[in-house]
């Protein structure tokens, strides 16, 4: 008997320490996430102001806003989701029902995997040769292609593994009834799935809004107003960069606030991500 | 007028009714491995047949050869012939689509869509019918009286179908089934995941729905197979061991492997 209660101490001991090293982990995780937003907020924070999103990027010694360089990554995140999205869902759609059991899937998703977890300045290298060397120049078409052959593979992914969630049973009722697959596949899988797909999405467009080295060879970058889709296109990454690396005071101060401004969107994006799939969980 | 088929495969006491499933030489494989040999048997028509032996004897595989859902999966195979009003349906020209219409099928767990309860029934008829908004709310009512949840989801045609509980769930897919007029229902252990209330209110449907359906129903309880049939067709191994009217089956069998079955000497 004391025998047991000792070995039950010595559990509890055990389990005590193991519990605290867990959470000491769990904490200085959390803490670089809060001492990252807390630098953001502290520098950031000062430079908001309504002249952020109004104004241009300004020359050096000047005040100035983000709002090209804000536009910029707006409309290339959009193009590169636009363009990407249905690439990767179809695909995905694909891997997940039409080529379930075929070798080519396996492939598919191995190259897959491969690029998900490329490093994106690589993909900024083969768009430069693939667009901006034959082109002669710069464009925000380059850098919006760039972005979309990031969104595929995390698209291509998310896809298939919410669709191969969706339980078996329920194709086969759907086939049972008369329904042909590509209505099963639209109308059951799909519908089961949404949330998980959409969630897919989100956390691509949340990928892609921070990439800066893709952009670098591609879409360069803008001083100036510009919504030509053929010409270099100011992005708030690229301008972050190029700011922080300045030693003028004011473009370093926007490059905090740029830099807010993209944390924030990026968090937002997430969070709501996250709600969907949570949603669907508690079903 | 079609002919009159001796579906009986005991001649001493042979009815004369009309088959409306003939199973003919029919075996399956799955790879390599033979899962049904040499099957014959045929279903008389507006009757419950069923299907019972141990866990991987062939009952299930059986079924799904019905209405060819198998196909859904690679490197599954059959062979032989099945004649559905005389009319073979393993034959290649046969449009799969059309024959599930025809043979409906409900599955061990509830596999309501993820959509309205009226959505679900609306669903499976809008593939093949052109009918007005009014016209398929009579349906959807008529499915769901049809299926006896009518009253219990009446207020709530717009709520998930996923909602329900198994049973109503069950009785949603049997609903769904019912709706797009098919000839022959597949019931694949429809009550084994259910409580036993919900399994009375299942084989109570049956029972009605036999008046208008061909049904084959698989299951792994005895008593339901007693209960529900007119005829019971005992596997073991992959073989279809006996087949006969279910009293006969379950007070005289004829084969030593089916007594041994139904006493619960093995399986």
């Amino acid at each position: 008997m004391s025998v047991a209660m000792s070995l039950h101490q010595r559990r509890k001991r055990k389990n005590g320490v193991m519990m605290a090293l867990c959470v000491i982990a769990a904490g200085i995780g959390l803490a670089w996430l809060a001492l990252i937003l807390g630098a953001l907020i502290y520098k950031g924070l000062s430079g908001v102001s309504l002249a952020v999103l109004t104004e241009m990027t300004p020359p050096p010694g000047d005040a100035g806003g983000l709002l090209n360089a804000i536009y910029g990554s707006i409309v290339m995140t959009i193009i590169g989701i636009v363009v990407g999205t249905p690439i990767g869902v179809l695909a995905g759609t694909y891997m997940a029902e039409y080529g379930r059991f075929s070798r080519l899937t396996t492939v598919v998703r191995f190259i897959n995997d491969i690029l998900l977890s490329a490093p994106s300045i690589i993909v900024g290298l083969f768009v430069y040769e693939l667009l901006v060397r034959p082109m002669g120049h710069f464009s925000a078409i380059a850098g919006a292609v760039a972005l979309s052959i990031l969104v595929i593979p995390v698209v291509v992914r998310t896809t298939e593994d919410m669709l191969n969630l969706v339980p078996n049973a329920l194709r086969e009722a759907g086939t049972a009834i008369g329904a042909p697959r590509w209505v099963v596949i639209r109308s059951v899988a799909y519908r089961a799935a949404l949330s998980g797909i959409v969630t897919g999405i989100l956390l691509a467009i949340a990928r892609i809004s921070g990439e800066t080295a893709p952009l670098l060879f591609t879409a360069l970058n803008n001083q100036f107003w510009s919504s030509n889709l053929n010409a270099p296109m100011a992005s708030l990454p690229v301008t972050i960069f190029q700011f922080a690396l300045s030693p003028y005071e004011e473009w370093q101060q926007l490059a905090w606030t740029g830099a807010l401004i993209i944390t924030l969107t990026v968090l937002g994006l997430s969070i709501f991500a996250r709600s969907l799939t949570g949603r669907r969980e508690d079903r | 007028m079609k002919p009159m088929l001796s579906t009986d495969l005991n001649a001493a006491d042979t009815t004369v009714e009309k088959a409306k499933i003939e199973v003919k030489g029919l075996n399956f494989y799955y790879g390599q491995s033979k899962a049904l040999k040499d099957i014959n048997l045929s279903l008389p028509e507006r009757s419950v047949t069923a299907f019972i032996g141990p866990s991987g004897c062939g009952k299930s595989t059986l079924l799904r050869v019905l209405n060819r859902i198998y196909e859904l999966y690679p490197k599954q195979t059959a062979e032989g012939q099945v004649l559905l009003d005389g009319k073979n349906i393993l034959d290649r020209s046969q449009d799969l689509n059309l024959l599930r219409t025809k043979i409906g099928m409900v599955f061990q767990k509830p596999t309501p869509f993820p959509m309205s309860i009226y959505e679900n029934i609306a669903f499976g008829v809008r593939l093949y019918e052109k009918i007005s908004k009014a016209e398929m709310d009579n349906r959807v009512e008529s499915a769901l009286k049809r299926a006896a949840l009518w009253n219990e989801v009446k207020d709530k045609l717009n709520a998930s179908g996923q909602s329900l509980s198994g049973g109503q769930q069950q009785r949603l897919c049997i609903a769904r089934t019912v709706a797009v007029k098919p000839e022959v229902i597949l019931l694949d252990e429809p009550a084994s995941a259910l409580d036993p209330l919900s399994t009375a209110k299942i084989e109570e449907l049956i029972d009605e729905l036999q008046a208008d359906y061909t049904i084959v129903i698989v299951t792994h309880n005895m008593q339901q197979a007693a209960r529900v049939s007119r005829q019971t067709a005992f596997m073991y191994l992959g073989e279809l061991v006996e087949f006969d009217r279910t009293e006969k089956i379950f007070t005289s069998p004829r084969e030593k492997r089916t007594q041994d079955y139904i006493t619960g000497r093995f399986g």
